[in-house]
């Protein structure tokens, strides 16, 4: 138990800020700045432990340009239902993790003002990084849903407890919107559990999912002997269904082997068959998995028409659940279609992935446009997240690898990518308007941008920070958000040219309402609104929580590779795996049209082409061959 | 002196220095001498170093290892104009010198443009009838650093110098010195507590602020920045970035004035428009991304500045031009396999498989493309019908429209254009002459009734860019960038100039000058060579005039070139000439109303002075270039046209017909010279005509001004109110985008909320009448009974005690009876 086992340094960061909660529960009464420091300081040090994974050539550290699972391992939980401890993180994962940890503590040091219930408000608030944290680094869908659910219900109160006017209102659609998702997200989980073998999966491709793991250089199979030889839960049963099989010829009553575990369902769902079977509706079982998992998360993201929580939530949240909720809980949706939807469900993904990119575009111009319409200065930055996202939705969906365009993956690449970037960008700069809409709402005590103006007379170096962060979110070059827009926005001609004028078009809207509301809030002779002595100039600690942002901001916008070099190797091995697939598909395709004589363009649902596993070129020819444990196929 | 890594980093530190100046000026600016004073000495020196280093580039790096040639057919060499006009009526091949040029760099390998100097001195044997088409320009390309690769596709910061880019570094950090130290003086009353007039508060008070002196030199900083930054670029996503921060400048600098209403409006207007331009341009930028797959305007070079080649000597990473433009295709614009297979998925394109229709699905794509990036060029360059925003945008102090939004920044489409024209089909040219036609002529009669100073001269800037457009789409790209240069120079003395009147008087009304040429003799003669320079003047026939003359003139040939091959565009020729007279007169008009006749408000009058030495030396030296600037040095080819000629786009010396359109036919640059004495005549005869009007109007008083506009009301209302685009776009764009973001929003409280709602609602009157139905009878019925059964039972169990012990013992002797019995039986049963 040290803690460069990586059990040890990714549980203990998780959980972390859970044990400091309920430390803080037994915290004398009336101690309330004591508090609060004390919750700042676990949020910082839970920064600096994400932090230590920067650190080279350590026990445990974040290789720069691996594209596989790193730090990754899986414990026992539930070996009845094949449910494990399992985590890990690699370049999708990783950048959303330092993400999280460092607006926590921007957020707890926003929490200043907050001085109603302290103690419960730390107490929810440590135990919301918990949850997030949790799921970024889960690799088990039950683990996944677990801390997907740990998070909701802190969430829930601090809106409903410490929210404006509105706030049980907001919590509840907040809380229903998103358990309705949940919901779907449950039954899909099940659906492709129970669907599910994981015998059906050979060695390397069983290392692909880190159930099996061998040292460098080490050969899939005899590791995977050494596996099934060890005294692992999972090894036993998968020894015990094997054999079970084997005497069993008849393959209705075969036994089967389900998993929770993330990555085993990526390989299940890219190399074999086994969410091919029809369900409803003449769809597969896959088909309705992505769909309902889709819902679940573009609900987060959140993409219109399931974007309504989210004005209200924001409105009525205080300005740290606000920025956390826009830097990074929005981002938990997205995370789970690039790590969930898409790998899970490549055929789905591929056959929907139009209908996705229409969600996209939509969200982006809808977003836009409402926000341009609002009178509330945080309702209309609530807005501009649902149109920020909307390029992420899109910049995962442009499925560019296809033979009538030239067979061109690399234009995929550039918008998932581009997406992630967006991701990130979107926690710097949302979060950083969110903030400074909170330092005049505490100032003030109001948000209708009718009734401001004038404000750089007042608070020249607030102002000069807050247009620079609404320029971020503008997309201003050599800021944050336009990297992400322009690589979005550059990917998506590739797979129609329809996508991207709208999407293009959004420039100009994103122009308008922001340059619109800074005119109204910052500009102008004089303040409008009531409490004009209140508008003192920005404090130490609101400066300490903005520049960082800015700076973070311009970081971004100015050298992108920073945050690329982390991300891209991941995103692209994923996105090469999907293309990969799609080539089968239209190889399938044509092959199907020669042998009907058809000149129909559809996408074959068939057999799926095996990719190359990433540790040898061992291609199976088809999926059914099972090896047990004494004398392994291949 | 090794020109391939001399220049980058000379140009390099040039463009970096101003954003050193505008980041100490962010951070210290206002610590920095009272009231931030100093601010403005960092901020001109900065953008000074930047000139010399530009100077020093071009006249100590560039020129020594690429002589210039006299092949000029522009209008520089005075009288040998004739002859060389005359050459070229059949044939232009008869030139020598034109071909020492061509030959040279068709002479060698097409890439190896290093070498281009060197060959050129033994190119006279080359074969001179074997080609028709010009060769890429010599070049040095290289990288910065890449933002990010995706395989093959690569997003990089990185340079493209020739001599375009020199001398376009030249141009705008000369302008951009001249008009720091011109701020320094005009901007004056930013040093101390600052009273705006034009602000009323609510008490009625005027507004009153600390002066923002050192805020101004900051954004001038990074505008200059900005600036360099697009000429620099080495490919279209640098110049969109820099082209987006030029905006943002723009944006500040207009908006100088914060507090002021209509200032913070303007600046908005200019950049929302802008971003209407720039939504075309990323359409444009991403057909090319998707099918070209690159942004680079040049090829790979190493470290020598030599392309670099794969081992079968093919072009290791050829850029856009070069993919676009190859040597076996005699560098024509012929789409790629991929550009036709893209352009094929477009909607309205037949493909049937021919060659033909191939190359119209190209061409589709391409004219997308162009006219994509264009835009850009419309918004930035305030062209038809995005053109509302610039004079707006006339709201900034005086140096910044000297600066950004006359000499450099609205150029700044002008040039990329220019950049990017090798990408251009004759139709995407065809649109732009079009634009520049419609252009230059609205703006002409917009400016004949305008009496605000500035806004007259917006407007001629907006016409004059027109000219520039329209030159860049009849083919003449070394016309329409050589009155890019000459125009940066008067143009931003005419605005230095108004800027030292409006000083002066405190008013932008012309209506309320007049004699101010006694008060401010400098101000007003170095005005009236900008005037003169604008309108052209110069000897017909004889070929010597200030620097508008060459430019204007060559602009007039092309067109006439154009209507000649083009009969049905002859509109693209009348435009032109008819604006050439306009130009005059609007100018003249602006001069007389300004500094001569006599005063028309005395306290103006005598309130007026001559503006101090650091406003009126900046002055007289753009005056002396506005003369000048056409000129070659004295005995040597060195002029800007002639080094422009260096900077030739690949392939676009020859004709080139439409592939959409059949009948257009682009001419080649040399046809332009057949016309040098009919369009000479008509730009002089023109021209003198509108200088004679206004003078028979304004100085000679002739006529009457009001009576003419008394007799023209319904004209002068139209043009008074800018043809009405302002109001038009009002109706048709803001206020139907807006009526859809209220819908949209309302959308979502109305409709989706209501379905919430209405689902909570159900969900609620559900559980209720469950509650109700079930819960309540059922449920909770069946527990009352239970209970109410359990209850009487106990009642009736009640009158069992009686307290009496006898009928107690009766009971328990009847009950262990009842239950030994039942045993009994129990055990009987069971055991049998």
């Amino acid at each position: 138990m040290s803690l460069s086992e990586p059990k040890v340094y990714l549980s203990f960061l998780v959980f972390l800020p859970a044990v400091a909660a309920l430390v803080l529960a037994f915290f004398p009464r009336g101690k309330e700045e004591v508090l609060k420091f004390a919750t700042l300081g676990v949020t910082m040090f839970t920064f600096i432990l994400s932090l230590g994974l920067f650190r080279q050539g350590a026990g445990i550290d974040f290789e720069m340009g691996v594209a596989e699972m790193q730090n990754l391992f899986a414990l026992d939980w539930i070996p009845s239902f094949g449910i494990q401890y399992m985590m890990g993180i690699d370049g999708i994962s990783f950048p959303l993790v330092v993400l999280t940890t460092f607006l926590c503590v921007l957020a707890m040091g926003a929490s200043w003002p907050i001085n109603k219930h302290v103690k419960a408000y730390c107490i929810l608030f440590l135990l919301l990084e918990t949850g997030i944290l949790g799921c970024f680094v889960s690799l088990d869908f039950f683990l996944f849903y677990v801390f997907w659910e740990v998070m909701l219900l802190p969430m829930y109160f601090l809106i409903g407890v410490w929210g404006g006017p509105r706030r049980e209102y907001a919590a509840i659609k907040f809380f229903l919107y998103t358990l309705f998702g949940s919901v779907l997200m449950l039954i899909a989980i099940l659906m492709l559990y129970f669907n599910s073998d994981l015998t059906e999966l050979n060695a390397t491709q069983l290392a692909n999912t880190g159930i099996i793991s061998f040292a460098e250089e080490g050969d899939a199979q005899s590791a995977m002997d050494e596996w099934l030889a060890g005294d692992s839960d999972l090894a036993k049963e998968y020894a015990a269904v094997n054999s079970a099989n084997e005497s069993n010829a008849d393959e209705s009553t075969r036994r089967q082997l389900h998993t929770f575990n993330i990555l085993a369902l990526q390989q299940i769902g890219q190399n074999t068959s086994q969410f091919q079977g029809t369900a409803l509706f003449g769809q597969t079982v896959g088909w309705w998995a992505f769909l309902m998992l889709f819902v679940g998360f573009v609900i987060k993201v959140p993409g219109v028409p399931f974007h309504t929580w989210l004005p209200d939530a924001h409105v009525e949240a205080p300005t740290p659940i606000s920025m956390i909720l826009a830097g990074i809980l929005l981002k938990l949706g997205g995370y789970g279609i690039l790590r969930i939807c898409y790998p899970i469900c490549p055929h789905a993904g591929y056959d929907l992935a139009y209908f996705v990119c229409l969600l996209g575009v939509v969200s982006m111009v809808w977003g836009a446009f409402a926000a341009l319409a609002q009178k509330d200065f945080k309702r209309m930055v609530a807005y501009s997240s649902v149109s920020h996202m909307g390029y992420v939705v899109l910049g995962f969906a442009v499925w560019s690898a296809f033979g009538s365009n030239g067979y061109n993956p690399e234009y995929w690449e550039m918008g998932v990518n581009g997406a992630m970037f967006q991701m990130i960008a979107h926690g710097i700069s949302s979060a950083g308007m969110f903030f400074m809409v909170g330092v005049v709402y505490d100032r003030v005590h109001h948000r209708n941008l009718e009734e401001f103006g004038g404000l750089f007379a007042k608070m020249p170096v607030y102002s000069g920070l807050a247009v620079g962060i609404f320029f971020a979110g503008l997309g201003l070059p050599g800021l944050c958000g336009f990297i992400g827009e322009v690589l979005v926005v550059l990917s998506v001609w590739k797979y129609s040219y329809v996508l991207a004028i709208i999407s293009a078009s959004v420039v100009i809207l994103t122009a308008g309402y922001i340059l619109w509301a800074i005119q109204r809030v910052y500009l102008g002779a004089e303040y409008k609104g009531p409490h004009p002595e209140a508008l003192v100039p920005i404090t130490m600690r609101e400066l300490a929580i903005a520049s960082p942002l800015l700076a973070l901001a311009i970081v971004l916008g100015v050298y992108p590779r920073v945050l690329l070099d982390y991300m891209q190797p991941s995103v692209d091995r994923q996105v090469e795996r999907l293309a990969e697939l799609t080539e089968g598909f239209e190889e399938q395709e044509k092959a199907r049209q020669e042998l009907e004589g058809t000149e129909e363009v559809a996408i074959a649902r068939a057999q799926p082409r095996l990719p190359d596993g990433i540790f040898g070129s061992d291609v199976l020819p088809n999926t059914t061959l099972k090896f047990s444990s004494t004398e392994p196929a291949q | 002196m090794d020109p391939a890594s001399l220049l980058p980093s000379l140009l390099t530190a040039a463009w970096l220095i101003p954003l050193a100046s505008f980041v100490v000026i962010v951070f210290f600016g206002k610590h920095m001498g009272p009231h931030g004073k100093l601010a403005g000495h960092v901020a001109t020196l900065s953008i000074g170093t930047s000139c010399l280093l530009s100077m020093i580039a071009l006249f100590g790096v560039w020129l020594p290892s690429h002589p210039v040639e006299a092949v000029s057919h522009g209008a520089s060499h005075g009288t040998e104009h004739h002859e060389e006009g005359d050459a070229h009526q059949n044939d232009h091949e008869a030139d020598p010198h034109e071909h020492e040029k061509e030959a040279a760099s068709v002479g060698s390998s097409p890439y190896q443009l290093a070498s281009y100097a060197l060959v050129a001195e033994d190119s006279h044997e080359e074969d001179h009838s074997a080609h028709s088409n010009n060769d890429p320009p010599p070049y040095y390309t290289g990288e910065y650093y890449t933002l990010a690769s995706f395989g093959s596709l690569k997003l990089v910061l990185s340079y493209y110098i020739d001599t375009l880019t020199v001398v376009m570094f030249c141009m705008v950090t000369l302008i951009a010195t001249c008009v720091h130290v011109y701020a320094m003086g005009y901007m004056h009353d930013e040093l101390h507590d600052f009273t705006d007039h034009e602000v009323t508060l609510s008490n009625g008070a005027h507004l009153k602020r600390p002066g923002r002196y050192w805020r101004f030199f900051q954004y001038l900083s990074l505008f200059c920045f900005s600036m360099l930054g697009i000429v620099i670029a080495g490919n279209l996503a640098m110049v969109f970035v820099f082209w987006e921060l030029v905006g943002i400048c723009s944006y500040f600098l207009i908006g100088f004035y914060i507090e002021r209403h209509s200032a913070s409006t303007a600046a908005n207007k200019a950049f929302i428009v802008n971003r209407v331009g720039d939504f075309g341009m990323l359409i444009g930028m991403m057909a090319l991304w998707a099918s070209v797959g690159t942004f680079a305007f040049g090829d790979m070079q190493d470290e020598s500045g030599k392309t670099l080649v794969t081992e079968s000597g093919e072009i290791a990473d050829p850029g856009l031009f070069t993919q676009l433009r190859t040597a076996e295709n005699d560098h024509h614009l012929v789409p790629t396999e991929q550009i036709v297979k893209d352009g094929e998925r477009l909607a309205w394109v037949e493909a049937d498989g021919s060659s033909e229709s191939d190359s119209k699905a190209g061409s589709w794509l391409l004219l997308i493309a162009g006219v994509g990036v264009f835009c850009g060029c419309i918004g930035k360059s305030a062209q038809f019908p995005l053109h509302v925003w610039l004079p707006d945008a006339m709201e900034g102090p005086t140096p910044v429209s000297a600066l950004v939004h006359s000499a450099t920044m609205v150029a700044a489409g002008v040039y990329l254009t220019g950049r990017f024209y090798p990408v251009f089909t004759p139709e995407a040219l065809l649109v732009i002459a079009y634009v520049g036609a419609i252009t230059l002529f609205i703006a002409a009669t917009i400016a004949i009734t305008a009496t605000d100073i500035k806004r007259v001269l917006a407007y001629s800037t907006v016409s004059q860019l027109g000219y520039m457009m329209l030159s860049l789409g009849l083919g003449g790209w070394m016309a329409g960038m050589f009155h890019l240069i000459t125009h940066a120079f008067f143009k931003g003395l005419l605005f230095m100039g108004s800027g030292s009147v409006i000083h002066a008087v405190h008013t932008n009304d012309m209506t309320e000058m007049g004699g101010l040429r006694k008060k401010m003799p400098i101000t007003a003669y170095t005005m009236l060579i900008g005037c003169l320079a604008i309108i052209g003047a110069g000897v017909p026939l004889v070929g010597m005039g200030l620097s508008g003359y060459y430019s204007k003139d060559s602009i007039i040939e092309h067109a006439w070139s154009f209507a000649d091959k083009n009969p049905v565009h002859i509109v693209l020729l009348i435009a032109p000439v008819l604006g050439a007279m306009i130009t005059a007169f609007y100018m003249f008009r602006l001069w007389y109303m300004t500094f001569a006749g006599e005063p028309r408000n005395k306290q103006r009058y005598d309130h007026a002075h001559e503006s101090p030495s650091t406003m009126t030396t900046p002055l007289i030296i753009l005056a002396v270039f506005a003369v000048a600037v056409g000129w070659n040095i004295p005995s040597t080819d060195v002029g800007v046209s002639n080094m422009l000629q260096q900077a030739r786009p690949v392939g676009t010396l020859a004709a080139s017909q439409g592939v959409l359109l059949e009948n257009l036919t682009i001419p080649s640059e040399h046809d332009a010279h057949n016309y040098y004495i009919p369009a000479g005549l008509a730009a002089f005869g023109t021209a003198a005509a509108g200088l004679l009007l206004a003078t028979i109007i304004y100085l000679w008083n002739l006529l009457n001004p009001s009576e003419i506009k008394q007799s023209f009301r319904p004209i002068h209302s139209f043009l008074w109110n800018k043809w009405w685009f302002d109001e038009l776009y009002w109706a048709i764009f803001v206020v139907p985008t807006m009526m859809i973001a209220k819908l949209a929003s309302s959308f979502d409280r109305g409709v989706i909320d209501t379905f919430l709602h209405g689902t909570a609602a159900t969900a609620k009157g559900g559980a209720r009448v469950v509650d109700a139905v079930f819960d309540r009878t059922v449920v909770d019925g069946s527990v009352n009974a239970f209970a109410r059964g359990t209850w009487d039972f106990g009642l009736m169990l009640k009158k069992l005690q009686t307290g009496s012990l006898r009928q107690y013992i009766l009971f328990i002797v009847v009950g262990a009876l009842v239950l030994f019995v039942s045993a009994f039986f129990t055990i009987v049963i069971a055991g049998s």
